[in-house]
């Protein structure tokens, strides 16, 4: 009679215990932090359910098909994903460097940052560099777009001199269609004036 | 008459080859551009490609629908032209199943398949340019992403 209410009462709970040790853990998701400590956000996506992981080192998991949250600490990120965290590469830099009016030479404060645009192509084990170049609203739109392109060319030529592999580094000019400040037509500004670097 | 059919029959046999190169130049453009380059690989790590199976090897190109595999020892680390960042632990395989990007507008859109293993990846232009274009698939769910840094575990 005991020994029935016993099976009575933990039945149900031995059943649960089994369904848990039968849906074993098919996916892990975690969101990390940014450089600078802020995150974005991931959406996992099941067919009966989504769950929303929108802060840093918030987890989900996905058990029988069906997502939902869960608990992972710094220690177990590290235990499951180090390797692959070991395996990321460096990532890429953006570098902007301006000019004087209507030239291709850099202003004095861009001429020292081209220092640190050259140390962070060469610490790299490999590379590609993208060199963008732009102007600001003064002059003509055929003028300003043979001034970007001379200005990207002028960087890459400095980095190939400097001994830079050339097939690493793609060249564009932009005339004034992308301002980094927006200007009505006919306008000096100095923010325009720049080439757009990004180093990966 | 004997001239005139020579000639319309060299005239299609021209017109069939320039569509065939037509067809070929297409092709090899689609195939030919690059979206990701190899950028760290450490133990076994191979690229399989049309079915062709390659070590992986530092600063090599990776293209629209190849898979990375990598063994028991391996790991591997990857940078796409949108500044996605992606690195995969070992006894993964990960698919490149979409990816398109254009470098003036900074939109496109990329979905991976992770079929097994661990990978980290960091987000690019694409995620941030062009809101719910970048997916990453696993055998049983879905994931968005917006614009951040995560990490996937699928068992095998």
């Amino acid at each position: 009679m005991i020994v029935r209410q016993i099976i009575r009462s933990i039945g149900p709970i031995l059943i649960v215990l089994l369904l848990a040790s039968c849906s074993s853990r098919q996916s892990l998701f975690v969101v990390l932090p940014n450089a600078d400590g802020s995150s974005g956000a991931v959406t996992i996506e099941t067919p009966q359910k989504s769950v929303l992981l929108d802060k840093p080192y918030a987890a989900g998991e996905v058990r029988s098909g069906v997502a939902a949250p869960v608990q992972v600490d710094q220690a177990q990120v590290q235990q499951i994903f180090g390797n692959a965290l070991a395996a990321q590469p460096v990532l890429p830099s953006h570098f902007v460097l301006y000019f004087e009016k209507d030239s291709d030479v850099l202003t004095p404060a861009s001429k020292r940052q081209y220092e640190s645009v050259f140390d962070d192509i060469k610490r790299r084990p490999v590379y590609e560099v993208e060199v963008i170049g732009h102007t600001d609203t003064m002059g003509t739109q055929a003028h300003n777009q043979q001034l970007s392109m001379s200005r990207a060319e002028m960087i890459r030529d400095r980095l190939v001199h400097d001994g830079i592999n050339p097939k690493s580094i793609s060249v564009a000019g932009r005339g004034s269609l992308d301002e980094a400040v927006k200007t009505a037509d006919q306008v000096a500004e100095p923010r325009n004036r720049r080439v757009e670097i990004t180093v990966r | 008459m004997k001239f005139t059919n020579r000639f319309w029959h060299t005239a299609e046999c021209f017109a069939f080859i320039l569509a065939m190169l037509a067809v070929a130049g297409s092709t090899a453009y689609a195939d030919n551009s690059q979206v990701a380059q190899i950028k760290t690989v450490s133990g076994q790590a191979e690229i399989v490609r049309n079915g062709a199976r390659a070590a992986a090897k530092i600063g090599d190109p990776l293209y629209e629908k190849d898979t990375i595999e990598t063994g028991a020892d391996g790991s591997i680390g990857i940078t796409f032209i949108d500044n996605t960042v992606m690195s995969g632990g070992p006894n993964s395989q990960i698919v490149l199943e979409d990816y398109k990007f254009n470098s003036s507008d900074f939109k496109g859109s990329m979905l991976t398949d992770m079929n097994r293993g661990t990978v980290s990846m960091i987000s690019g232009d694409i995620a941030r340019s062009t809101p719910g274009a970048m997916k990453v698939k696993t055998p049983t769910a879905i994931l968005a992403v917006r614009g951040t840094s995560f990490v996937i575990e699928v068992k095998p």
